[in-house]
């Protein structure tokens, strides 16, 4: 067993998915944040793709963004906050994601579905599911499901639904398992 | 089939492991690599840092 990484905390940042105004997105990132941010051994930090201004005039690793990339780089896990739009995923987080190629391999990923009706985001995130296989990345089985979310939290974005602390711990403590025994199997597991 | 050889990690300089391979369609493939769409990579990862690095598998 290789011993070198044990001193190196388990890295998970927050990936908030839209650039839109007025986001609910952006209120479940920072409460998934918050979360993530309390439990001992792990690192994270939120990566807004508005903020990262991709050109849409091209795409892949032609339009990849060195802090973006760092930082997936350097993640054992990622927590992707998606919105639900016409059922499907926003073109930009795409168009984020596919920047991207070895950073992603054999490293976990959870997703958080987002929606304004009462199915919590469900069939973003099952749209989502192939293309993340595709990437690499591999899926835990929790999801952070958060439905009618202008309810869930006030405008500032205060959680209103104290439910959702108990379900995000069991999506955080599957995702750092997946995250840990990936991390090993890099290390440690060879193909050869 | 995989190179024999370790990768050394670009900023710590140890042998990385080679935990994947991965067809990457961003590169032309190789004649061995039609039927894929593109170029087969190797995919190491070093154990002190974290950092992950591909190259050409042949």
């Amino acid at each position: 067993m290789n011993l070198m990484s044990q001193n190196r905390p388990i890295f998970i940042p927050v990936i908030l998915g839209t650039p839109r105004q007025g986001r609910f997105s952006e209120h479940v990132a920072r409460f998934v944040l918050g979360e993530a941010a309390k439990l001992k051994g792990v690192e994270t930090e939120l990566i807004d793709i508005r903020e990262i201004g991709f050109s849409t005039t091209d795409a892949g690793e032609a339009i990849k963004d060195p802090r973006f990339s760092d930082a997936v780089m350097r993640a054992d896990g990622l927590i992707i906050v998606a919105p639900e739009y016409n059922h499907g995923y926003p073109g930009l987080l795409k168009h984020a994601l596919d920047s991207n190629l070895k950073e992603y391999i054999h490293k976990a990923v959870g997703i958080c579905g987002v929606s304004a009706g009462p199915f919590g985001g469900t069939r973003v995130v099952e749209n989502m599911l192939p293309v993340m296989r595709e990437l690499g990345l591999v899926t835990i089985f929790w999801d952070g499901n958060f439905s009618s979310v202008q309810k869930a939290f006030d405008e500032t974005g205060a959680l209103l639904d104290e439910s959702y602390v108990r379900r995000i711990d069991k999506f955080l403590k599957e995702l750092i398992w997946m995250a840990k025994v990936l991390r090993y199997g890099r290390e440690n597991v060879s193909l050869e | 089939m995989a190179k024999t050889t370790k990768m050394k990690c670009p900023d710590c300089g140890i042998d990385m492991n080679h935990h994947a391979d991965k067809v990457d369609y961003s590169v032309e493939p190789s004649s061995d690599d039609l039927e894929l769409g593109g170029a087969l990579q190797e995919v190491h990862y070093c154990p002190g840092c974290g950092r992950t690095a591909m190259r050409l598998a042949s």
